[in-house]
C-alpha cells in the first residue's frame, strides 16, 4: 500500500515507538528514552548522577549516600517497583507490554475515528470500488459515531447492570441490530484483541497473541473485562472481513459505565479530545495516570519532547523571560530569599562590620 | 566515573573572598582577592593537581575586586579604603591611581584600550589611561551605586541601585581620554537600560564576541541581554530562575531562592558559568537556552568564579556568604579555592536548534 505522509503516525509507527515502563510516556528513539529514565526515574536526588537503572541508583544510593532507594521516582503509583529491572525497553513484563500496545490501539482508533469525522474523508483502503467497502463508505462517519456511542452505551449499561441485559437504556436514535451479549463469557474467544474498525484497514496483527488479553494489572481496571467482543457464536470479525455494526469498534477495557454517559459519546464530533474518565475507567485510568505524569514532566522531559519534534527548544530560559516577572509574582510570596535587601549589597554591609574597618593610616 | 579533575588550593585565603581572575597571558596564573586585605597570586603547577601560592601582596584594607592589566605582571585592586590601585606583581610595588570619596567596589580593564575604569560607591566612574599612568583619570558621575561592572571588548556595562544599567563606548572613552582637557569632557552613557531583573544587580558579564552580556540578582535570576538596540535584538533577551532550592514541607514549602554571586563568560565558547549562594556552578549555553551542566554542591556560597584565557580552567571560590541580617559574619576556616579543569567540550555549547 502506498505511504500517505500525514500529519499523524500510522498505527505501526505507534506501535513501534519505544516508551518508558515507569511513566508510560513514547519516545521517538530508544536513546531519548534512556536519557528520560536516567533523568526522570533514575537520576540520585542527592548528588544528581544519572544511573542506568533503577538497581543501579538503588546500590549507588546504599554505597555512596547510605541511604536505601525504596520507590522509582516519577512513576506510575503501581510502577514504581524495584524489582523489576528495566533498561530502556529491556526488561518491561509481557502483560504490560500488551496493556500499552492496547492503549495505543485504543486511542489511536479513537482519533482515527474523529479525525474521519473531522474531515469526512473515507477510512483509508476505501477509496478504492471494492463493494462492501463502499457500502460502508456511504454509511457517513456521524452514523458511524452515532451507533459507536449507541453501543458503548449500550456496553455501558449492561455492565452496570451487573453484566446482565440492560434496563431501557436512554439513547437518541433506535438500538442497532441487537447484541446481546451473554453475562459471564469469556471474552476472548473468537475475536481478535484489536478489531479494526473498518474490513480490509491495514494494521498489523497486534503484537500480543491473537485472543489473549492483557491481564489486569492497573489499579482501576478490575479484572473485569466487559463483553465488547461478540460472543463466540457471532459473527467474529478478522480482520479483512466486513465487521457487524457496533463490535469492530475499538474496545477499551471497561470497568463500571454509566448510561448517562450516551448522550455525551453523541454529542462529541470531531476534533474533540478523547471522553475522558467516565464510560472507560479503566483504560481512561492509565490515560490519566499519564497525562497526569506528563504534567508534573520537568524541563528535560520538555526538552526531549522538543527534541522529538525537531522544533526549538520550549527554552526553558526564555519561557521565564516571557512569564517570568508575571509568574515571578505569583510565586514570590512562597519564596524566602537568602539575601533579601534590594537597596544595600551584602558588601556594603560587611563594610561596615567593624573588623574590616579601615585604620586611618 | 572519570578521574576527578577538579582540586582545591592548599593555601587558601582566611577570609571571604571577593574576586578571582586569570591572567590574560598565562594560563596558569591566577589573582584571588579578600577581605582579609590581601591579594594571592596563585599558579597552576603542572600535573600536580594544587596551585602554588607564589605571592601575596597586603593592602591596608579588604580589597572589594582585582583585574589583571595589560600581561600576568600588572594588576590592579579596587580597596574598601577608597583607592585604586596598580601591582607590579613581580616587584611587589604598589602605587595608587586614584582616589574615590567611597569605597571602590569595581575594577575592569579593557586591553584593547589600555584603560582602566573603577566605580566606586561613590556614583562615581574614573576612567584611566594606563599607558599614561600619572595622567588624571576622568570622572563620571552615575545616577546610582554601582555594583557590577564588565567590560566586553568595546563596551563596559555598569549596573547600579534602582535596576539602573549603564552601558559606555570604550572607543568613545578612549578618545576623551585623548582630548587634550580630559577633565572638561562629559560623557553620556552609549545605552540606559532598566535591568531585566527586578531585584539588585549582583554581578554582570560581558559575553567575549561583544554581542551582549549576562546580569544576575539576589533574587535566584539570571538575564541575559544583547547589545545592538535593534527590536529583533532586544526581543531575544531573556531571563531564567536558577539557583534555588526546594524548601521540605515542613519548613513551610516553596522556593528558597539563592543569590548568584558570579557570572563568567567562557572565552572561546561564549558559554557561561553562574555561581550561587547555594553552592551550585552551572554552565549555561546562552544561545540555545540550556542549562549544559551543574555541577556538585560546593561546601558554601560560590563567592566568584573565572575561567583561564583559553577556557581550560575554571576557579571556583566558594566562602561564607553573606545571608540577611548576619551580625557574626566570619568566614573563617570556610573559604576554599576550587580549580577545576575542564574536559574537552565541557563548556562546548550545542548551539541554537
Amino acid at each position: 500500500m502506498g505511504k500517505k505522509k500525514r500529519g499523524h503516525p500510522d498505527v505501526e509507527e505507534l506501535l513501534a515507538r519505544p516508551w518508558c515502563y515507569y511513566c508510560e510516556r513514547d519516545f521517538e528513539d530508544l536513546k531519548l528514552l534512556i536519557s528520560h529514565q536516567k533523568a526522570k526515574h533514575f537520576k540520585c536526588d542527592r548528588c544528581g548522577k544519572r544511573l542506568n537503572t533503577a538497581g543501579g541508583l538503588s546500590v549507588h544510593m546504599n554505597q555512596v549516600h547510605k541511604e536505601s532507594l525504596d520507590k522509582v521516582e516519577n512513576a506510575l503509583p503501581n510502577r514504581q517497583g524495584l524489582d523489576i529491572e528495566i533498561f530502556g525497553m529491556e526488561g518491561v513484563p509481557d502483560d504490560i507490554v500488551q496493556q500499552h500496545n492496547q492503549r495505543i490501539i485504543t486511542n489511536f482508533y479513537t482519533a482515527q475515528a474523529e479525525r474521519h469525522a473531522a474531515t469526512g474523508n473515507p477510512p483509508p483502503g476505501q477509496a478504492g470500488g471494492q463493494g462492501p467497502a463502499k457500502k460502508i463508505k456511504v454509511e457517513t462517519p456521524e452514523e458511524l459515531k452515532k451507533r459507536l456511542a449507541e453501543h458503548r452505551a449500550k456496553v455501558a449499561a449492561i455492565k452496570a447492570n451487573g453484566g446482565v441485559v440492560p434496563v431501557p437504556v436512554v439513547v437518541p436514535k433506535a438500538q442497532p441490530a441487537s447484541v446481546s451479549p451473554v453475562a459471564g463469557q469469556s471474552p476472548a474467544q473468537g475475536a481478535s484483541p484489536f478489531p479494526p474498525p473498518q474490513p480490509g484497514f491495514p494494521y498489523p496483527p497486534p503484537v500480543g497473541v491473537p485472543g489473549a488479553f492483557p491481564p489486569p494489572v492497573q489499579p482501576g481496571v478490575v479484572g473485569a473485562y466487559p463483553p465488547v467482543y461478540p460472543p463466540p457464536g457471532a459473527t467474529p470479525t478478522p480482520p479483512g472481513a466486513p465487521g457487524g455494526p457496533g463490535f469492530n469498534l475499538p474496545a477499551r477495557p471497561t470497568g463500571g459505565a454509566l448510561p448517562q454517559r450516551s448522550p455525551y459519546y453523541n454529542n462529541y464530533n470531531g476534533g474533540a479530545v478523547p471522553p475522558p474518565g467516565g464510560g472507560y475507567p479503566g483504560a481512561s485510568t492509565v490515560d490519566e495516570l499519564v497525562s497526569g505524569a506528563a504534567r508534573q514532566g520537568d524541563e528535560i522531559d520538555q526538552l526531549i519532547r522538543a527534541a522529538e519534534q525537531g522544533s526549538k527548544p520550549p527554552a526553558r530560559a526564555g519561557e521565564d523571560a516571557a512569564g517570568g516577572e508575571k509568574k515571578g509574582k505569583s510565586k514570590d510570596k512562597n519564596m524566602r530569599m537568602v539575601y533579601g535587601d534590594s537597596e544595600v549589597s551584602p558588601e556594603e554591609k560587611m563594610a561596615l562590620l567593624p573588623r574590616y574597618a579601615v585604620s586611618a593610616a | 566515573m572519570a578521574p576527578s579533575t577538579q582540586f582545591e588550593v592548599s593555601q587558601p585565603p582566611s577570609d571571604v573572598i571577593s574576586a578571582v581572575v586569570f591572567a590574560p597571558d598565562n594560563t596558569n596564573r591566577l589573582l584571588v582577592s579578600s577581605w582579609d586585605r590581601n591579594v594571592y597570586l596563585y599558579e597552576i603547577a603542572e600535573g600536580t593537581e594544587d596551585a602554588t601560592l607564589v605571592n601575596k601582596f597586603e593592602h591596608r584594607a579588604p580589597i572589594l575586586d582585582v583585574c589583571f592589566g595589560a600581561n600576568g605582571n600588572e594588576a590592579y585592586t579596587a580597596g574598601l579604603d577608597c583607592s585604586v590601585k596598580r601591582i607590579d606583581l613581580s616587584t611587589g610595588e604598589q602605587t595608587v591611581l586614584s582616589t574615590h570619596e567611597k569605597p571602590v567596589r569595581c575594577v575592569v580593564y579593557s586591553p584593547q584600550h589600555s584603560m582602566l575604569i573603577s566605580a566606586s560607591w561613590d556614583h562615581t566612574l574614573h576612567v584611566h589611561n594606563t599607558s599614561a599612568p600619572n595622567s588624571t583619570p576622568i570622572t563620571i558621575s552615575l545616577p546610582g551605586k554601582p555594583h557590577a561592572l564588565a567590560a566586553s571588548p568595546s563596551k563596559v556595562v555598569v549596573a547600579m541601585t534602582a535596576r539602573l544599567v549603564h552601558i559606555y563606548d570604550l572607543p568613545t572613552l578612549a578618545s576623551a581620554l585623548a582630548s587634550p582637557d580630559p577633565a572638561s569632557v562629559t560623557i553620556a552613557p552609549w545605552q540606559q537600560r532598566e535591568s531585566s531583573l527586578k531585584f539588585l544587580t549582583r554581578a554582570v558579564a560581558c559575553m567575549p564576541n561583544d554581542a551582549g552580556y549576562a546580569t544576575s540578582s539576589i533574587e535566584g535570576r539570571v538575564a541575559v541581554e544583547w547589545f545592538e538596540d535593534t527590536a529583533e535584538s532586544q526581543a531575544r533577551k531573556y531571563a531564567f530562575k536558577c539557583h534555588r532550592q526546594t524548601a521540605p514541607e515542613e519548613e513551610g514549602g516553596g522556593d528558597v531562592v539563592y543569590p548568584v554571586n558570579a557570572l563568567t563568560f567562557h572565552p572561546v565558547y561564549g558559554t557561561f558559568a553562574s555561581g550561587g549562594g547555594d553552592g551550585t556552578v552551572a554552565l549555561w549555553d546562552a544561545e540555545a537556552k540550556r542549562r549544559m551542566r551543574q555541577y556538585q554542591k560546593f561546601p558554601d556560597s560560590v563567592a566568584a568564579l573565572a575561567f583561564s584565557n583559553n577556557g581550560k580552567y575554571l576557579a571556583i571560590v566558594v566562602c561564607r556568604g553573606f545571608e540577611t541580617d548576619m551580625e557574626d559574619f566570619n568566614s573563617a576556616g570556610r573559604t576554599k579555592v576550587f580549580i577545576r579543569e575542564l574536559g574537552e567540550t565541557e563548556a562546548k555549547g550545542k548551539g541554537p536548534k
